[in-house]
């Protein structure tokens, strides 16, 4: 069988061989004044270095109306002489992975300057966002000195921004008048990661005990950035075989399951389930059935095959890099209930892929007795305690993810405005109670952008066709369309000027002419499994 | 999880953002039409309540229950043509999921937010409906009647507050099927066969909890919901190779035709005891004919199958409740010929529409959700309807009909008492005991509408 997830489990696997997180202190030095262009439509670009040496890019138009926007990329993953090291700014507009594009020009033509810079320089990369939070301010310092006619400042940015951005705006709260964070992590990473984490653990126990996964970082440099891609590499092995055959083979390991009859895709299935990776593909829909994939659940497993190796591959990088800041050991799931992670919902919904209410039960008794991962103390402090924000800040923000972001799961914008709501439902009522001082406001709004009902396409041979056109919308991590985004960067702009986000019939309007937007203001995808508190 | 909205509403006017964004929008956004703010309850107006459905109405799953929505807007049809509720029609909106999740996750996201439903009423499935079950309670949307027996809906209300039940669950039907079996065919060997989901986990939990108990692997076969269009050879031949003389049967229609089928080509033929939603006649029927098994003779192999209700059966013609809805199905259901066929299909959704009427009559003109939800939970025995048992709804419970007689099926399909004497037993879901019900069913009214003053 030649279910082909080869091409994203390949993406990963260059990814991963030339990737690593490697933090360095980048001492100051005098930031150098910008160098300008001006084209014959009266675009002026204008390029520079940061103190620290790292490049920056304006971009005026000759219609600007007073909005600059400063754009934050997600995390970078370079290695000096293992992979190309960026020697200036590579994006400085939202863009979009699979359409291969960005709205620079259509921001431009509506009169928004542009701004960013390259979180990378000099060996800055990886989990560097404690870094980048003076380099964002000394970026809006410069435009803001060059350019005395921005009127209001719109701080966006994607992924990895978002562990970022939240807390500069709460350090620096005059440097933004609206945030925008797209497909974007909520602090801290340490929710996120620890699934990550148990991925590699569940399949250690279903599939491949040689299996360390997180257990296995915590080397600085080339040793550790070359033992992570080991326990990569034995992933992307057990994916390919699943995508020949789509673990329809009975499960060889633990010896208390061999010739249980429990195949390998219902553990694959429950690996899914229990981490939080969405069952909704770039080409499977969790629907669409045939002779192959006779039930929804199956479409969902292969949807988890065609997920996870992009959310193992983000899961090895990032925890490699983690691991350089906390030390080895900060994964430790000794109290890790997994039947709790296992969703009432989606034990029923996805009963069959799972094999049954037995075969549930006979793989969560499995896990629970399995022997577990002890980290290191002061590793896991370190590990829960990253990237930490108060959620304090009152500006108008708004969120965009697509409901099945196989990397920064979807659960993150909904932990994010769960404790925006917690920390301004704690400020009303306080509030309430002396009747002095701000009134606090709610201001933040996720948007969501969804899938098509249906999109799961077979080949002759009824097998999934996994090379075909993704989903027109709701799928992968930052990719959208241009109209969403646009929809996004001109909400952020009008919520700079007003100070609150737009109200609830104006994005349910909006929805209405943009596809695959969601107006529905109470969306809410699956949480996150773990919430290490902020 | 808390109900936790994505973001609280704003006072400010939609048509001032508008203005101040419309500068900013190029293209397709340009404002032409912003929509006016409501802030009334969502799918009730002066003259109207909109109601949404869920259920299998094409697919493998769908004989039988796809009658059901036709029904209930008959019935809803005739109480539009007696002036409504307080003068608004009710309108039923129903929605194919084809009894797959992800559909119905997509149609209740349409019915919220397209259709602006007031409320979910009568949808179909255990593995469909708990799908959705916690985001429509999130939402507090209420969530009535719905045709699943899982207790886990329904015995603890905290957690899904907005739900209600249409059936008894399948815990209390199995406690008293077990009851039955103890007192009349302790001397047999008896096994089960059981899907291995919340279904087939109720029915063992009943079961078990009467005292009857099984051998994992010889009186107790089992199979995963969704494999059984294969039939179920391998499970009826380990029953028949254990001398299984009584299988009881815990899993839907299309699992209990499929094990019929298959017993019957090793000429197994024990006593079955079915749990009611899986001895449908129509949906057993139609399943079996798929397989070229002519209706007669489907009929004959469904004769002497026991199972329990907690209505009359659709061919009592004497009942009064049957007697009615039956007149009502004739005159204004608009479904398919095959479709409006009187069975017990088409009596469960008269049923439910006329319940689901009589909530809303009692909710008073000025209808809310928490307003219908908690006239439901605190007015059970105003809620009365052609079962002949009362609805347990209460403030630690929502489950629905408490109380089951036990029949048999006779030759025309009929299920009929099993002793020519009607008894109806009740019990909890819980380990309370099974006891005789004493309750005298309320008259339906002359004009078929339910009273509640």
């Amino acid at each position: 069988m030649k279910l082909s997830i080869r091409k994203s489990i390949a993406t990963v696997g260059v990814a991963a061989l030339v990737a690593t997180g490697v933090l360095v202190s980048v001492p100051a030095a005098n930031a150098a004044e910008p160098t300008c262009t001006t084209s014959k439509t009266g675009l002026e670009t204008c390029t520079g270095t940061l103190a620290n040496g790292a490049g920056y890019q304006f971009k005026m138009p000759f219609n600007f109306k007073g909005t600059m926007f400063f754009w934050e990329h997600g995390i970078r993953w370079t290695y000096p002489g293992v992979s190309p090291v960026p020697t200036g700014v590579e994006q400085i507009a939202p863009s979009s992975v699979n359409g291969n594009f960005d709205i620079s020009k259509e921001m431009l033509l509506a009169g928004y300057g542009l701004a960013t810079y390259d979180g990378t320089v000099k060996g800055l990369r990886g989990w560097n966002s404690a870094y980048r939070i003076d380099m964002i301010k000394e970026l809006i310092d410069i435009a803001s000195a060059k350019y005395p006619k921005i009127e209001k400042k719109v701080l966006y940015g994607a992924s990895q921004a978002g562990s970022t951005i939240t807390p500069f705006v709460e350090k620096y709260p005059t440097y933004a008048d609206s945030v925008g964070i797209m497909a974007g992590v909520t602090p801290s990473i340490a929710d996120a990661v620890q699934s990550a984490c148990d991925i590699f653990y569940i399949l250690s126990v279903f599939a491949d005990p040689t299996i360390k996964g997180c257990a296995a970082f915590g080397l600085k440099g080339v040793p550790g950035h070359m033992a992570s891609l080991g326990e990569l590499q034995k992933v992307v092995a057990l994916l390919g075989a699943w995508s020949k055959n789509l673990g329809a083979p009975g499960l060889e390991y633990p010896a208390a399951l061999k010739g249980s009859g429990i195949p390998q895709r219902s553990a694959l299935l429950l690996t899914g389930l229990l981490s939080g990776i969405p069952t909704k593909s770039a080409h499977m829909d969790g629907i669409s059935t045939n002779a192959v994939i006779a039930e929804h659940s199956i479409n969902a497993t292969v949807a988890v095959l065609e997920n996870i190796g992009s959310a193992l591959g983000s899961g090895v990088l990032a925890g490699q890099s983690l691991s350089e800041i906390t030390g080895a050991g900060f994964y430790d799931n000794t109290k890790t209930n997994w039947a709790s992670l296992l969703d009432e919902g989606d034990a029923g919904r996805y009963n069959l892929g799972l094999s049954g209410d037995e075969a549930i039960t006979a793989m969560l008794g499995v896990l629970s007795m399995a022997p577990r991962v002890t980290g290191d103390a002061a590793a896991i402090a370190k590990f829960k305690a990253l990237d930490k924000s108060s959620f304090t800040s009152q500006h108008p923000t708004i969120l965009l993810h697509n409901e099945a972001d196989r990397l920064v799961f979807p659960g993150q914008t909904v932990r994010y405005v769960d404790r925006k709501r917690e920390v301004y439902e704690k400020a009303l009522s306080s509030w309430e109670k002396t009747r002095t001082g701000k009134k606090p406001i709610w201001n933040t709004l996720a948007l969501w952008t969804l899938t098509p009902e249906t999109y799961t396409k077979f080949t002759a041979a009824g097998l999934p066709d996994l090379t075909g056109p993704v989903a027109a919308s709701g799928v992968d991590h930052e990719s959208f369309t241009k109209k969403q985004l646009k929809a996004w960067v001109d909400m952020l702009a009008v919520a700079a000027k007003s100070g609150k986000v737009p109200t609830d019939a104006y994005v349910e309007y909006i929805a209405t002419k943009v596809p695959y937007l969601n107006g529905d203001l109470d969306f809410r995808p699956a949480d996150l499994k773990y919430n290490f508190g902020y | 999880m808390n109900a936790v909205k994505n973001r609280a509403s704003l006072s400010r006017s939609p048509r001032k953002f508008a203005a101040v964004i419309s500068a900013a929008l190029v293209g397709a956004l340009a404002l032409s039409a912003m929509p006016a703010q409501g802030a009334s309850t969502p799918g009730v107006s002066d003259t109207e309540i909109v109601l949404g459905m869920q259920l299998p109405q094409t697919g493998p799953a769908s004989p039988g229950y796809n009658k059901v929505d036709d029904a209930m807007r008959a019935y809803f049809d005739y109480v539009n043509s007696k002036g409504g509720v307080y003068g608004r029609k009710i309108t039923l909106v129903a929605y194919d999921d084809e009894y797959k999740a992800g559909k119905t996750v997509t149609t209740a996201s349409k019915l919220i937010n397209k259709d602006k439903v007031f409320a979910m009423v009568g949808s179909v499935g255990t593995q469909t409906h708990i799908s959705v079950i916690k985001d429509i309670n999130r939402r507090g949307i209420p969530d009535l009647f719905v045709n699943s027996g899982y207790s886990g809906f329904y015995t603890d209300p905290k957690k899904y507050p907005t739900t209600f039940g249409a059936l008894g669950t399948y815990v209390a039907e199995a406690k008293i099927l077990g009851k039955y079996i103890k007192e009349n065919l302790a001397t047999k060997n008896v096994g089960i066969l059981y899907q291995t989901d919340d279904f087939g986990r109720n029915t063992v939990e009943g079961l078990t909890t009467a005292g009857v108990t099984f051998t994992p692997k010889k009186t107790a076969a089992t199979f995963i919901a969704g494999t059984q269009a294969g039939g179920l050879d391998a499970q009826m031949q380990q029953l028949k190779d254990n001398n299984v003389e009584v299988v009881v049967v815990g899993a839907v229609a299309s699992a209990f035709a499929a094990a019929v089928g298959s017993a019957n080509k090793i000429g197994y033929k024990p006593q079955y005891i079915v749990i009611s939603v899986g001895s449908d006649a129509t949906t057993f029927q139609t399943i079996l004919f798929t397989k070229g098994i002519p209706f007669a003779s489907s009929g004959a192999l469904l004769a002497g199958t026991i199972s329990a209700s907690h209505a009359p059966s659709p061919g009592e013609a004497d009942d009064e409740f049957v007697k009615a809805f039956k007149k009502i199905n004739d005159e204004f259901n608009k479904g398919p010929a095959t479709g409006k066929t009187w069975d017990n299909n088409v009596l469960q959704g008269m049923n439910i529409g006329y319940v689901t009427t009589a909530a809303l009559m009692g909710a008073g003109k000025d209808l809310t959700r928490p307003g219908i939800i908690n006239y439901i939970k605190n007015n059970p025995a105003k809620l009365s309807s052609a079962a002949f048992a009362p609805l347990g709804y209460s403030a630690t419970t929502h489950e629905a009909f408490t109380g089951f007689w036990i029949g048999k099926y006779d030759a025309a399909t009929v299920l009929k008492p099993i002793d020519g004497t009607r008894k109806v037993w009740t019990t909890d879901s819980a380990k309370g005991a099974v006891t005789e019900l004493k309750y005298t069913r309320p008259a339906i009214a002359a004009d078929a509408l339910p009273k509640v003053g």
